[in-house]
């Protein structure tokens, strides 16, 4: 067909290119910018994690003598090897395991309650509880430790773990509450109906059809409570007295010679400390990444 | 089996009233289709009968029985909602199974069931899919299957078909039918399609503002429409309404919209009958010669439909179009001007509140 315009398109070789390709991009600073600022702030976030790694694989003396953020000539795994054998880790371990676990089911298992009623169970006043409820997550443990310490004094439970499982739990239930609300508020009403409709009481529409549908939202509170119990540093230290009854956050600290901090001991406790974690967090990745992102889009 | 009454409900959502003192007999075995516009409190009446929603007034029985304070899965009936309602994380026999789960009906008894229900829906390969893993008719058939496995005596469908293309709407309407003439259960079928409703129903409520306007058989309701509301909302396209002055000439009857005289020959007009609105369906209507007929018109847009053409009108009756229809290849074109005559038999009147006067 001809070209109407009269356009030579045989020829011009580099210079026609270059005068239809595309323009050259003015220098845009900010994705620069914003590289280098998440940058600094990797590596101030990652700078502790690897003095501890760092420290872990060192013997006491390479740390003393100042090589803290140097690469060890030999790797040393007595560090490793000290903490494993130590009773007294086990225990720790074995307490904080007793205090996790039931707080993080129990507060889950509150909030799945609460969250389900305030959801699909309507009632007068419901909102107003509910926001009394999610309330709690303001306080600051600060606020409340002294009368805390007081009334489980009262109670004779201190040094024992009834009252960091108990505390745990409370100030679990309204982020527990408040996530599985909003994510049963997403579950279509007509699947309840349904259910009724087909013989299911509300225990059994909860258990068999909306708690399936929220696996994404369960992982996520899973992960988080567990994290947040297992390295909480200041109920064990208010509660307990006795090494028998410290958590492995207070072992860490309690882990140190006499004359001396045994940096490269507390570093590996510190890496095994943190192992519980990290399972529970690669057992629930796969909904725990949906859970973070569920609400931002329909569907 | 079993039929439904509802004698004297009515429902309030707070100050808000949604249903009015409405009676109602449902036979047994019948299909009976609430049809109305959005908002007008049809599924409301459904979900009143289901159980999902407690009445403020009023007593319902089915089959006999007062059912007005019993639990949903207690009242025998089953439910097809508009979003289907499929459990997402079950399979589709778990879906048809699940109410006899719940009953802790025996495992093998479910299968055999869950199996019989599907060959009856043909949904039989599709029984270890997950719901997102299905088509609309195909979801649409196992909510059918997972409310026909319990043997309800009621059934009730919330716009069953609302969600589906117009090809699959018409197949999945003519299942429903079958399904019906095949268990011979009372269903009650709540849409805003009055396409659907004439199709299905062997009776209509036509349901407005809470209320009941008209009950009847789809035929009853298209030729001797009750009001006004009515007459519009049955039929497609809508009944042709004409706002005139009834007067008297010659001891006859006559309409006058605008300069136009139209005679109303069969049946007295009440007297002191005077503002009135003259309804003539579209294809009550027909082209004549020009200078013919009983007004003039001239033709503004044709559609052809394939067996059929819709003609819209200009004419001196008042400002909107008329609507007519006519057999394709009428020959007729915009800008036509033609002569348009009634159907002197086929008129309906209605007085100044809107009610037909015959």
């Amino acid at each position: 067909m001809a070209d109407p315009g009269g356009f030579d398109h045989s020829g011009g070789g580099a210079a026609a290119d270059a005068a239809i390709g595309p323009a050259p991009r003015p220098f845009d600073p900010w994705p620069a910018t914003i590289f280098v600022i998440l940058l600094c702030l990797a590596v101030l976030f990652l700078a502790p994690t690897l003095g501890v790694l760092l420290s872990s694989i060192k013997t006491t003396r390479e740390i003393a003598f100042g090589e803290l953020w140097m690469f060890p000539a030999r790797i040393y795994l007595g560090n490793f090897a000290e903490v494993i054998a130590n009773p007294a880790v086990h225990r720790y371990f074995v307490n904080t395991f007793l205090v996790t676990v039931p707080a993080t089911a129990l507060s889950i298992t509150f909030g799945v309650l609460a969250g389900y009623v305030f959801a699909k169970l309507p009632f007068k006043g419901g909102n107003l509880l509910f926001l009394a409820i999610v309330s709690g997550m303001f306080f600051p443990p600060q606020v409340i430790l002294i009368p805390l310490f007081r009334l489980f004094n009262g109670l004779g439970l201190i040094d024992t773990l009834w009252p960091i499982i108990f505390i745990h739990t409370a100030m679990g239930i309204p982020i527990c509450t408040l996530l599985m609300r909003n994510f049963f508020a997403t579950v279509p009403g007509a699947l309840r109906e349904a259910a009724i409709l087909e013989g299911a009481n509300e225990w059994q529409v909860l258990t068999r059809i909306a708690l399936p549908l929220s696996l994404p939202a369960l992982a996520v509170l899973a992960t988080l409570q567990f994290t947040w119990i297992w390295n909480d540093f200041l109920w064990p230290l208010i509660f307990t007295q006795s090494d028998e009854k410290r958590t492995i956050m207070l072992g860490i600290v309690n882990l140190k010679g006499q004359y001396s901090v045994a940096w490269g001991v507390q570093g590996a406790l510190s890496l095994i400390a943190s192992l519980p974690t990290l399972i529970v967090f690669l057992f629930f990745q796969r909904y725990f990444i949906k859970g973070m992102t569920m609400g931002a889009v329909k569907g | 089996m079993a039929d439904v009454r509802l004698d004297g409900v009515a429902k309030a959502f707070g100050s808000v009233q949604v249903i009015n003192d409405l009676n109602l007999a449902v036979d047994d075995g019948e299909l009976l289709v609430f049809v109305g516009p959005s908002g007008c409190g049809k599924s409301t009446m459904l979900r009143m009968i289901s159980g999902l929603e407690d009445v403020t007034r009023g007593r319902i029985m089915i089959g006999g029985r007062d059912v007005t304070h019993v639990a949903p899965s207690r009242r025998r009936v089953a439910m097809v909602f508009q979003s289907y309602a499929l459990f997402p994380h079950m399979s589709v026999a778990d879906n048809i199974g699940f109410g006899l789960k719940l009953a802790r009906t025996p495992p093998a008894e479910i299968r055999r069931r869950v199996a019989e229900v599907a060959r009856t829906l043909q949904i039989d390969p599709l029984l270890d899919r997950k719901p997102r893993q299905l088509s609309g008719g195909q979801r649409q058939r196992v909510a059918i299957g997972r409310s026909i496995i319990r043997n309800p005596e009621v059934f009730l469908f919330d716009e069953p078909l609302s969600n589906l293309d117009a090809a699959l709407r018409i197949r999945m309407r003519l299942e429903i039918a079958r399904l019906h003439n095949r268990l011979g259960v009372t269903m009650i079928y709540v849409t805003h399609d009055q396409t659907e409703a004439m199709t299905l129903a062997d009776r209509i409520a036509v349901v407005n503002g809470g209320s009941i306007e008209q009950l009847g058989s789809p035929m009853e309701l298209y030729d001797r429409p009750a009001n006004l509301f009515v007459a519009r909302f049955i039929g497609a396209p809508s009944m042709n309404v004409i706002p005139g002055t009834v007067t008297v000439e010659g001891g006859v009857p006559a309409i006058a919209c605008g300069e136009t005289r139209i005679r109303l020959s069969a049946g007295p007009v009440p007297p002191g009958t005077s503002d009135a609105t003259l309804g003539v369906r579209p294809e009550h209507l027909s082209a004549v010669n020009k200078g013919e007929g009983d007004f003039a018109g001239r033709v503004e847009i044709v559609e052809d439909l394939g067996a059929e053409s819709l003609v819209y009108l200009q004419t001196g009756l008042m400002a909107d179009s008329l609507t007519m229809r006519v057999t394709a290849g009428s020959g007729l074109s915009a800008g036509d001007a033609i002569g348009v005559r009634l159907d002197p038999a086929r008129l309906h009147l209605f007085d100044s509140r809107g009610l037909a006067i015959r």
